[in-house]
This record gives structure tokens, C-alpha cells and sequence, in this order.
């Protein structure tokens, strides 16, 4: 037996044909890969310490203050992020069982021909810039809304006890309900693509056997595509929520940048990233910056943790796929 | 039994007319909110748009100095963006299958990808508007360079791992060192797919607003200063389109309308690209 | 037996000169010639035996080779000589451990993580298995074709350039001429000759086998490595491919991995047969065909299994 030779050992670079171009390659490409990083924990640095001065001022009141005024320079992050949570939520509500939909419809139900074009349509929807978004939402949605949903929702929903409290109010076209109007408009085609690919990860065979005991599409997508893609779904629509959470140019347009919390969602409000985009640039006074700026920090907490864990789910099902 | 299947067909058809109704609730929009553009913008797109500058309050005028920053600014973003994506890209196709730091790399850029790109304009105005002291084009630039890195970072490697190992084998077979492999032979397997990248990652940057709000600003007059804040697209349409005056609101239609049709035009190049390649292969 | 003598490989490329290469003795002085033929499971104790007269030399010397994946074994103690100027068949079921031979012979398999080989090939006196050995040199001497053919995503010329311009410096007439008899000894020249600039992937599935040939041989290597070669095309491809295989025999020491036993008999002097990552048995192929030593070669021959 001769003797064992280690081939995964590095053999010695000098003289080695292409070694430098190899070496000085990998070495380039992974300088811009630790870039990658290196932009991550700027990002990271920059809002903490932007923020620092706001933070150390106010202390943990800062999350739970809601007023904000820059005369007597006291400023609170609750009402914008009450604006964030509640406009995702209301995204979330009209676009999760919409995506679903168009995404069944995509996979199971709609001809070979149409599929093709309309998932090309859907990720256009996806392709048009938030501002033209927020452009049409000031002057096409929100007229509508004021005129002809709103009246409704206060004459009808308004009555009721209870919820009742979310429809009060004059009509005003702008705030928190025609934000997360548009933002479920914005992140619709987000989560159904990601809906879509992940209903054709699941093996043809599951769904035709469940055919093949006399099952109708509801029944093989309720009971077999469903809970075979759940993750996946659920990771959809994680990735979503982060898009509506951050969404910034949009909702500006309609909210009404307003730092009140309201019951009512016709009121105005802000959002975190409204708030941003409207007085970033006309702050005066370092403390007003630096709330502006712990704004964003907890705008960029919350879309990290929302965004990792929709990518862990996803991760996860992949490896489940692969597998 | 029969009372039952009719049970199971009846929601059955309920749930296919709402899965119905769901699409074309989707497609609905697109076509509301690609109808009123065009009505809208329409109106305003004309000679004037292209020959004149963005005017003051009630006046007529055009939006030449924004559309003209708009393409230094993609331009310069682009040129820093795509080697920048390209080569992490390949790191991660090339050099980091399977291992741990490449795992990190991949995760780290997927969440950039969806970050909120108003948080990359916070990053950029203190990390290069604080320092330099004033707004300028070279901030807004950087800023829209790494909206546009993840996305090319993560279709490039994609399109590399497309291509066939069997490839890769010929070329080493050959006694080729494996950065020309990747060069010579593996770039050029996947470059369709990678120009489709790069024009995707153009188009999500030509309609970002957002970012360059805290770091080109805007600028009223003709600038090629770098150094000094720049007009654009997005962040006069948001000026414009918020202000009480009826031109202003008008030429932000038009630009409006401008940017979605380039941005539709880059779309559609790039999907024929990648069908013409994949039809190819 | 880790010779620490000439390598080659690791410092200056060959003398282009091809010629001395032939006439020169093996460079391997303490080791016989070859095992002899009639030498089925000699693998287990290699070239103890005196050389016959009439042997070819042996152009490279598998000696007791082990291959992991991973932490799975997937050859076991391979000894095998490969002869100038014949073509060795190696042949078997699938999963028995062929390609992954042919894939040791360039050390090919060091492109992926994981994959570990033991054990020594002798290649002109030199333990190519060694640590430390350089690449790609290694893979400019022995050249290979794949299973599938595998055109670069360039034009017919650039596809045969490619390889030459690695390592050699030439000028634009030389470049012309070497292009034009690569393309000429794989046969396919007078199909490509006014077509040199569309890309090589507008050829025929045979057409872009035989460019891949002419590419392997265009770098002019020593040892041929053919992994299926005409196994994902027609009859009358593969018809060619063979014809080819015949001719190139006269230059180059040529091994072959094959799954169809008719391929094997015609176009190979030698065959060896693997089985679960063992060679089974080793011989001219004429006495594999006719008078297998062990049952189980005879039964995989004869269609009984596999």
C-alpha cells in the first residue's frame, strides 16, 4: 500500500500555472461579497449612532410618547408606529387572500396559455415605482375613496358597536385606511409570486393522486397544496409584510402626516417612513434629527426581524425541497 | 351521498370564482393605474418636457435638468453597482457553495434586497452628506448603487448556477485556471441572464424616491456639479405632484409617466432576453 | 513509493516536441514494464511478474487507488495500466466507479469539495496524485471528453483558440493553422471550415462532440480521457465518433468509459470491468469478449446482469 496522499491539502503556489490570476480573483470577489456586509453594518452603525442623541434624551419614553413637536422639541416614535403597524395590517388583511387567489389561479386553475402572461403582468405590477403608486393614489384613489367607500363604510360599519369606532368621522379621502389601501395594492404581486413558486414546489404526484381519489381543486388545494406549501406561504407573506412596513413613497402621498393616533382609520396619521420622507430634509435643531433618525432605527428593527425570518422559512424550505 | 357531492362542487366552484375574482381584482389595478397615467401624462408630454427646465410656481416649463440627473445618477450608480454585484455574485456561485460565510453573505444580501430603501437614504446622508457637509448627485448616486448591488449580487448568482458543471469541467479539463474558467467561460454561458439582472436592478433604481430624498435633494436649475444636489425624476414628481399648482401637477404626470415607461420598456427587454437565452440553451 | 523524483508538471511545461516523448523509455526504471495481459485480478499485486517482449508501454500506471466522496468509498484499490497508443475500456453498470476512474486521471474531481483520492498514477514517471502538483499543467497534457458535448458559449474558432492560447504564445497564422488541423484529425473540418465565427453551440449534437474532441486535442496532450463519448447521440455520431477514436488511437494513449459492451469491443484493445468500485478483471479486450476469467464479467457481458 503506498503511502496516503492528502489531495485536498494546498499545494505550493509558487511557479503553479494561473495561481496569482486564481488567487488575486477569488481574493477580488470576495472582497466585494465582505462588502456586502461591510454596507450592512454601515447601515447598522450610522442609525445607531444618528440616533444616539435622541435615544439617550428621551430614553425608553421615546416609544411610548405619542407627541411630537418640533417647537418644544418633544418627540415621541408612538404614532408613527402605530401608523406602520396599523397601515401593514390593513395591507395584510386585503392582501394575503387576494395574493392567494391570483396565485391559485396561476397554478391550478387558469389555462397554460394565460399563465405565462399573467405572471408577467402580476411582476409588472410589482416592476411600477412606489411614487407612481403614491401619485395615482393622491389623485385618483383617494378622491374615490372620500367619495364613494368611505360615506359607505361611516353609514354602515360606522353604526355598528364596536368596530364601529374604526369607521368615525368626516370623509377625508387621505389617511391610515387609503395607506394600507395602497400598500395591499403595492405588495399584492410580492406575495402572490412568492405564493406562486411556492405552490409549484409541490410535487405534481401529491396533487394528482389527491385527484385521482375524486377530489375537486378546492379539496387537493385545501388539504394537500396548502399544507404541503405552508411555510413557504407563510414566508411570502413575511416578505411582504417587510415591503408594507418600509414602504415609504406611497403612503406619503396619502396619509396625511399626521402624528396623532386616531381610532378611526379614516383619520390621518403617519407611518415611520412618511414621517421620514416629509421632514428629514426640513429638521432643524440636532435633537429633531437625531428623533428622525431613531425613527428609522426601529423602522429598520422591525423590517430585519420580519425580513429574517421570512428568509429563514424560505431557507427551510428549500432544503425541504432539496431533499 | 349525493346531497353531500353536491356540497363539495358547489365550494368548489365558490372558491375557483373567488380565485377568479382575486385575478382579476389584481389586473384590475394595473390596468387603472396604468390607464390614468397615460391620460394624465399624456397631456403633459410634449417638446417642452425634454427642452426645458423644471419651472418656478405657476409657470409653464419642462423637466430636462431631472431627466438629465436621473441619468447621471442611474449611470454612475449603475457603473458602481454592477462590477460590485457581479463579482460578490460570483463569489458566492464560485467560490462559497456550501460554505458558512457564504451562507451569511446570501442571507445579509437577501434582507438588503427587501430593506427599506429609505433606511439606505439615511445610511448614505450620514455616512456621505454629514461628512461632505451638503447634499450632492455623488451622495444620491451611491445611494441608488446599493439599492441596486443585492439585486445583482442575487441574479448573478443565480444565472451562474445555471450554468452546467459539465461546462466548467470542459474548461478546467482544458487546463484552464478556474478564474478563467469563470471569465472566459462561465460569464459568457450565463451573460444573458446577468444583463437581464443588471437592467432589472436599473429599473428598480430609476423610480426609487426615497433614498435620493435625503441625499441629491433636488435642484431647480440645470446642474452638472457633482458635488452640489441634483435634479431628478422621483423627487420632482413628489415636489410637484404635492404642490397646489396645476403645471406642477402636471408635468409630475408626465414625468410620471416617463419614468414607468422606461421602467416597463427595461422590464420587457430584459424578460425577452432571458427567454430568447433560455430558448437558446 | 511516493517518488520524489522528476516532476515536470510542477515547474516548466514539456518540450512541445512530442516526438522524444515516444522514443524515450519510461522514466519509471525500478518498476517492469506493464502487468502482463492474461492478468485478470492482478490488480492486487501489480507487475511482479517479468514484462513480455511484444507489451506496449504503459503511458500511465493506476496503482491501488481509493476514491471518497465524502465519507463514501466509491473505488476500492484500483491497479490498472493504460497503454500508449491503445485504447483502454472501462466498462460496468452504472455506479460502478468508472467515470469516477477517468475523473482521478486529471484530477478533475478536486473541482468540488469533499472529494478525496488515494493511492498513486504513474504518468511518464511522475505520481500525479501528488500534492502540490500543478493543475491545470496536468490537465493541458491529458485531455477529456465529456458525456455530453460541452461547447463554450463562443464561436466554433474560439472554442478550439481557447485551450491553445492557455499556454502557448502564437502568432495569428500559427493560431489559424492549429485551429484547421484540430479541426481536420477530428473530422470535422469540412463541415465547420466557412462557418469558423458562428458559435459553436449552432452545431449538430455529433458536430459539437467532434469540436469538443478537436478542442482536447488541439492543446496536444498525451492521454485521452473519453467519458461516454457518444452516448447522448445517434448511431451514425457515434458511427464517426468511433471511426475517430480508431484513428487517434495511432497518437495518443486514449481511455474510454463506456456503458454499451458492442463500443467497448470494437473500439478498445484493452477492458477493464468495475463492479461496485472494484475492477472485476482487466484484459485484452478480445479475451474479455471471449474467455472472461471470472463469472461475473462473463455474465455482465453476456447481458446476464447490470
Amino acid at each position: 500500500m503506498s503511502a496516503e496522499i492528502a489531495i485536498g491539502r494546498k499545494g505550493r503556489a509558487a511557479g503553479r500555472h494561473g495561481a496569482f490570476g486564481d488567487a488575486a480573483f477569488k481574493t477580488l470577489t470576495l472582497a466585494f461579497a465582505v462588502l456586502v456586509l461591510v454596507v450592512l453594518a454601515g447601515v447598522i452603525a450610522s442609525l445607531v449612532l444618528g440616533a444616539a442623541p435622541a435615544l439617550e434624551h428621551f430614553g425608553f419614553n421615546f416609544l411610548i410618547t405619542e407627541a411630537w413637536n418640533p417647537v418644544t422639541e418633544k418627540f415621541g416614535a408612538l404614532a408613527p408606529v402605530y401608523g406602520t403597524l396599523v397601515t401593514s395590517a390593513i395591507a395584510m388583511l386585503i392582501g394575503i387572500p387576494v395574493a392567494f387567489g391570483i396565485a391559485l389561479f396561476i397554478t391550478e386553475l387558469c389555462p397554460n396559455w394565460l399563465k405565462r402572461p399573467l405572471s408577467i403582468m402580476i411582476e409588472l405590477l410589482a416592476a411600477i415605482p412606489s411614487i407612481i403608486y403614491g401619485i395615482w393614489g393622491l389623485f385618483v384613489l383617494a378622491p374615490f375613496v372620500q367619495e364613494h367607500i368611505e360615506p359607505a363604510l361611516i353609514d354602515t360599519l360606522g353604526a355598528v358597536p364596536g368596530i364601529g369606532l374604526l369607521f368615525q368621522g368626516p370623509p377625508l379621502g387621505i389617511g391610515v385606511l387609503t395607506a394600507g389601501f395602497i400598500l395591499a395594492i403595492m405588495v399584492l404581486p410580492f406575495i402572490s409570486a412568492v405564493m406562486r413558486d411556492v405552490f409549484e414546489t409541490v410535487p405534481a404526484v401529491l396533487g394528482e393522486s389527491t385527484y385521482a381519489l375524486g377530489a375537486t381543486t378546492s379539496e387537493v388545494v385545501w388539504r394537500v397544496v396548502l399544507p404541503y406549501a405552508r411555510i413557504g406561504v407563510f414566508g411570502g407573506i413575511l416578505l411582504g409584510l417587510g415591503r408594507a412596513l418600509g414602504e415609504t413613497m406611497a403612503v406619503t402621498f396619502v396619509i396625511g402626516n399626521a402624528h396623532h393616533i386616531h381610532a378611526s382609520l379614516l383619520q390621518p396619521g403617519t407611518t415611520i417612513s412618511a414621517a421620514l420622507a416629509n421632514e428629514f430634509t426640513e429638521a432643524v435643531g440636532d435633537l429633531y434629527l437625531s428623533s428622525l433618525i431613531a425613527l428609522g432605527l426601529i423602522l429598520f428593527v422591525i423590517t430585519f426581524i420580519v425580513l429574517a425570518l421570512a428568509k429563514l422559512l424560505l431557507i427551510r424550505l428549500e432544503k425541504q425541497a432539496g431533499s | 351521498m349525493i346531497p353531500l357531492y353536491a356540497r363539495r362542487r358547489l365550494t368548489n366552484r365558490i372558491i375557483i370564482g373567488l380565485s377568479i375574482a382575486a385575478t382579476g381584482f389584481g389586473l384590475l389595478w394595473l390596468v387603472m393605474v396604468l390607464g390614468t397615467l397615460l391620460i394624465n401624462g399624456a397631456s403633459a408630454i410634449g417638446p417642452a418636457l425634454f427642452a426645458q427646465m423644471t419651472p418656478p410656481p405657476g409657470s409653464s416649463g419642462g423637466l430636462l435638468n431631472a431627466i438629465a440627473g436621473s441619468v447621471v445618477m442611474t449611470g454612475i450608480a449603475t457603473l458602481i453597482g454592477t462590477p460590485t454585484g457581479i463579482l460578490a455574485g460570483t463569489f458566492l456561485a464560485e467560490y462559497a457553495r456550501g460554505s458558512q460565510f457564504g451562507e451569511l453573505v446570501r442571507f445579509i444580501n437577501d434582507i438588503l434586497l427587501s430593506a427599506p430603501s429609505i433606511i439606505i437614504g439615511l445610511f448614505v446622508y450620514e455616512a456621505m452628506v454629514v461628512r461632505m457637509g451638503h447634499f450632492s448627485a455623488w451622495a444620491g448616486a451611491v445611494a441608488l448603487a446599493i439599492i441596486m448591488v443585492p439585486v445583482i449580487v442575487r441574479t448573478t448568482e443565480d444565472m451562474l448556477r445555471l450554468v452546467p458543471s459539465a461546462l466548467r469541467e470542459a474548461a478546467a479539463a482544458l487546463g484552464a485556471p478556474k478564474w478563467k474558467v469563470v471569465v472566459m467561460v462561465t460569464y459568457r454561458a450565463a451573460l444573458q441572464g446577468m444583463v437581464t439582472g443588471v437592467l432589472l436592478a436599473i429599473a428598480r433604481i430609476s423610480g426609487e424616491t426615497a433614498p435620493l430624498l435625503f441625499t441629491a435633494l433636488n435642484n431647480q436649475f440645470w446642474s452638472t456639479d457633482l458635488n452640489r444636489p441634483m435634479a431628478n425624476l422621483p423627487v420632482v414628481i413628489f415636489q410637484f405632484a404635492m404642490s397646489p399648482y396645476a403645471d406642477w401637477q402636471v408635468l409630475a404626470w408626465g414625468g410620471a409617466l416617463l419614468i414607468t415607461v422606461s421602467i416597463l420598456v427595461l422590464n420587457i427587454t430584459a424578460r425577452i432576453l432571458a427567454a430568447w437565452s433560455s430558448f437558446k440553451s | 513509493m511516493n517518488s520524489p523524483t522528476a516532476r515536470p508538471l510542477a515547474t516548466e511545461p514539456d518540450s512541445p516536441d512530442r516526438a522524444s516523448d515516444d522514443t524515450a523509455p519510461p522514466r519509471q526504471p525500478r518498476r517492469p514494464l506493464a502487468a502482463p495481459p492474461i492478468a485478470a485480478l492482478v490488480q492486487r499485486k501489480p507487475g511482479d511478474e517479468a514484462p513480455k517482449t511484444a507489451m506496449p508501454d504503459v503511458k500511465a500506471d493506476v496503482r491501488h487507488v481509493n476514491f471518497f466522496y465524502g465519507k463514501f468509498q466509491a473505488l476500492h484499490d484500483i491497479s490498472v495500466p493504460l497503454y500508449d497508443r491503445r485504447v483502454t475500456a472501462f466498462i460496468g453498470p452504472s455506479g460502478c466507479g468508472k467515470s469516477t476512474l477517468l475523473r482521478i486521471l486529471n484530477r478533475i474531481y478536486e473541482l468540488y469539495p469533499g472529494q478525496t483520492a488515494t493511492g498513486e498514477v504513474i504518468l511518464d514517471g511522475e505520481n500525479i496524485l501528488m500534492p502540490g502538483l500543478d493543475l491545470n499543467r496536468l490537465r493541458a497534457k491529458i485531455g477529456m471528453v465529456f458525456q455530453k458535448p460541452t461547447p463554450f458559449p463562443m464561436a466554433i474558432y474560439d472554442n478550439i483558440a481557447f485551450g491553445i492560447r492557455l499556454y502557448e504564445k502564437v502568432s495569428k497564422s500559427e493560431l489559424d493553422d492549429r485551429v484547421e488541423s484540430a479541426l481536420r484529425r477530428a473530422a470535422l473540418w469540412d463541415e465547420v471550415k466557412d462557418k469558423l465565427r458562428d458559435s459553436g453551440l449552432s452545431l449538430s449534437g455529433g458536430q459539437q462532440q467532434r469540436l469538443c474532441i478537436a478542442r482536447a486535442i488541439a492543446i496536444e496532450p498525451e492521454v485521452l480521457l473519453l467519458d461516454e463519448p457518444a452516448s447522448a447521440l445517434d448511431p451514425i455520431s457515434t458511427q464517426r465518433i468511433e471511426e475517430l477514436i480508431a484513428e487517434l488511437k495511432a497518437d495518443y494513449c486514449i481511455a474510454m468509459v463506456t456503458h454499451n459492451m458492442q463500443q467497448a469491443a470494437r473500439s478498445s484493445d484493452y477492458t477493464a470491468f468495475l463492479y461496485l468500485g472494484e475492477l472485476v478483471e482487466f484484459d485484452e479486450t478480445e479475451t474479455i469478449f471471449t474467455h472472461p476469467r471470472v463469472r461475473r464479467t462473463e455474465d455482465y457481458i453476456t447481458g446476464r446482469f447490470g
